[in-house]
């Protein structure tokens, strides 16, 4: 993997679209003044972005739109092993399934750790050269919500392994994975919530929708400006369901790993 | 030789839908045999390798390898190819072996003699693509070489070679073969498993036609041809021969079934019946005649 260019390209691309969406954010608002765009009278450049600790919730939410790149990475990878038939000489000269499953599984904790520390060192960076408000305990308050950073790239990963596993074609999983995770759930979420004639026993389902529950898990943060009333926690009931996503995941991971024909 | 079965497998069946890829095969080979895998394209060789290198999953039936149960350990002491080399493209011949040794749980250091073996040392260190088909088998082989192991599993190994390419690699089978190691190899090429094998069986849709010795096929199928100035006086003679069956005519010569009869014994019985022979030879057979002869008899 290390001697695979696309790997490093995708992975550049990740930092610097993270770097961009979570430095530029301040760019943007002033932006948004220059444009003329005021929200209810409010300067946009006053939206404290930066502020401990908010930033935390801010920067996740930004940066949780980025998966998707890495989510590629995992694909390529496992696409590669099919196509390449890596895997299945891999398995001829001994590899057993599950030591492939935790080959890639390590990837994907790498990936996943590795993503995490990035946004932790911008949010801290950003943090401590805009923030207006200190103090050590303000810093590390609200540190949940770059755990539920590292579990929402893990899960969406594990997300794309087994994905890749059904359908091995690069191509086909990357445009129906970015379909999928960017336009057909969150639509067909906005569907069933917001569709009348639908029961509402149905409704909240979609909080378990693989994608949508990765979504909730960091609440949209700017809302705060405008209403004033936001959740600004991880809630328990939503962790459980991306765990439990988790380890389905995780699950079918495997049993198409050992189901299928190589 | 042989030392009790190293493979044994039992009503092993693999099919894809509707498409019944192998049928029922009992099969069992011992140690030190250079097994032959003989049918025509198509006819399961590639997928009962697959099944016994545990890529495809059986329908039903079993086998055993060792007399061991199926495990994953198993196959690392299984050297192997399987159609075409497969490799990572963008890394070097030294990298992809590096993955296999280490998969093999082998020192790296083993992996210098066997490019050295299969002639891939200079190219080492060359990304896997930018390799000739040739020199990709030729690292297949390396790879499959790399543990020592008891087994070598090959599939087609000459497909695609150049003529020397093709007498190296028999080369290298027979050498192979005379350390004492079990050879498995998969081949639609008759001439192929002829000169390197020791057994055979004929595979044709999946199911198992024959299954026998490549030496006792081919003195079965070895014939006497014997000419003289009265051919039929000779002809009269030579049926009298115990063991001589039939004799048939064959352009301007009488042929026999050679059964374990040398030409001597036949000259020294017509000298004595006071006849002189103008040709006499023994032609051995080959394994195209016995191949054809085996699908014929299935038809």
């Amino acid at each position: 993997m290390k001697n695979y260019r696309p790997f490093w390209i995708l992975v550049i691309m990740y930092i610097v679209v993270v770097i961009l969406i979570t430095c530029g954010g301040g760019l943007f608002l002033q932006f948004l003044k220059k444009q003329g765009a005021d929200f209810n009278g409010i300067d946009p450049t006053l939206i404290p972005l930066y502020d401990f600790p908010d930033i935390w919730q801010n920067m996740t939410y930004l940066g949780s739109f980025c998966k998707v790149i890495l989510g590629f990475i995992v694909v390529i990878s496992v696409a590669n092993e099919e196509s390449f038939r890596t895997l299945r000489q891999n398995i001829i000269d001994g590899l057993s399934k599950q030591e492939f499953l935790w080959s890639k599984l390590l990837l994907i904790l790498g990936l996943s750790v590795g993503a995490t520390i990035l946004m932790f060192l911008c949010a801290l960076l950003m943090g401590s050269l805009y923030s207006s408000s200190g103090g050590m305990q303000q810093v590390f308050q609200s540190m949940d919500f770059i755990w539920a950073y590292f579990l929402i790239l893990l899960t969406y990963l594990c997300f794309c392994f087994w994905v890749t596993l059904l359908l091995p074609r690069t191509g086909l999983v990357i445009v129906g994975l970015f379909l999928y995770t960017i336009i057909f759930e969150p639509f067909f979420a906005l569907f069933l919530e917001n569709f009348p004639y639908i029961s509402d026993f149905i409704r909240p389902s979609t909080a378990f929708f693989p994608v949508r529950s990765l979504y909730n898990l960091i609440p949209v943060p700017f809302s705060k400006f405008l209403l004033r009333e936001f959740q600004e926690f991880v809630s328990l009931k939503e962790t459980m369901i991306v765990i439990g996503w988790l380890g389905v995941n995780l699950f079918l991971c495997r049993l198409i790993l050992h189901r299928k024909d190589w | 030789m042989s030392m009790g079965p190293i493979l044994e497998t039992a009503q092993l069946s693999k099919s894809y839908g509707r498409i019944r890829a192998l049928d029922n095969l009992d099969l069992s080979i011992n140690e030190g045999m250079v097994f032959g895998f003989l049918g025509p394209n198509g006819s399961g060789k590639t997928t009962t390798l697959a099944l016994l290198l545990q890529v495809l999953r059986p329908s039903s039936g079993s086998f055993n390898w060792f007399g061991k149960p199926q495990w994953d350990n198993v196959r690392k002491d299984i050297g192997a190819i399987l159609e075409s080399p497969c490799f990572y493209p963008y890394l070097s011949g030294y990298q992809n072996l590096m993955v296999s040794a280490r998969i093999k749980e082998v020192n790296l250091a083993a992996i210098e003699p066997v490019l050295r073996t299969v002639d891939l040392y200079e190219r080492r260190n060359d990304p896997f693509k930018t390799y000739s088909l040739g020199m990709k088998q030729r690292l297949a082989i390396a790879s499959a070489l790399l543990a020592n192991p008891r087994v070598l599993i090959l599939d087609e190994p000459t497909n695609g070679l150049d003529p020397q390419g093709i007498v190296e690699i028999r080369n290298l089978i027979k050498k192979i073969a005379g350390t004492g190691k079990t050879i498995i190899l998969a081949s639609h090429l008759l001439d192929e498993v002829q000169k390197v094998c020791s057994h055979f069986m004929v595979l044709r849709q999946g199911t198992k036609l024959f299954q026998g010795s490549v030496k006792d096929a081919l003195t079965d199928q070895s014939l006497i041809e014997v000419a003289a100035a009265d051919m039929q006086y000779l002809a009269e003679i030579l049926v009298t021969y115990p063991g001589v069956e039939k004799v048939e005519r064959r352009d301007d010569k009488l042929v026999f079934k050679a059964s374990s009869m040398s030409t001597a014994q036949i000259n020294h019985f017509l000298i004595e019946k006071k006849i002189v022979v103008s040709h006499l030879a023994k032609k051995n057979g080959n394994l195209e005649e016995e191949f054809l002869r085996i699908l014929a008899k299935h038809e």
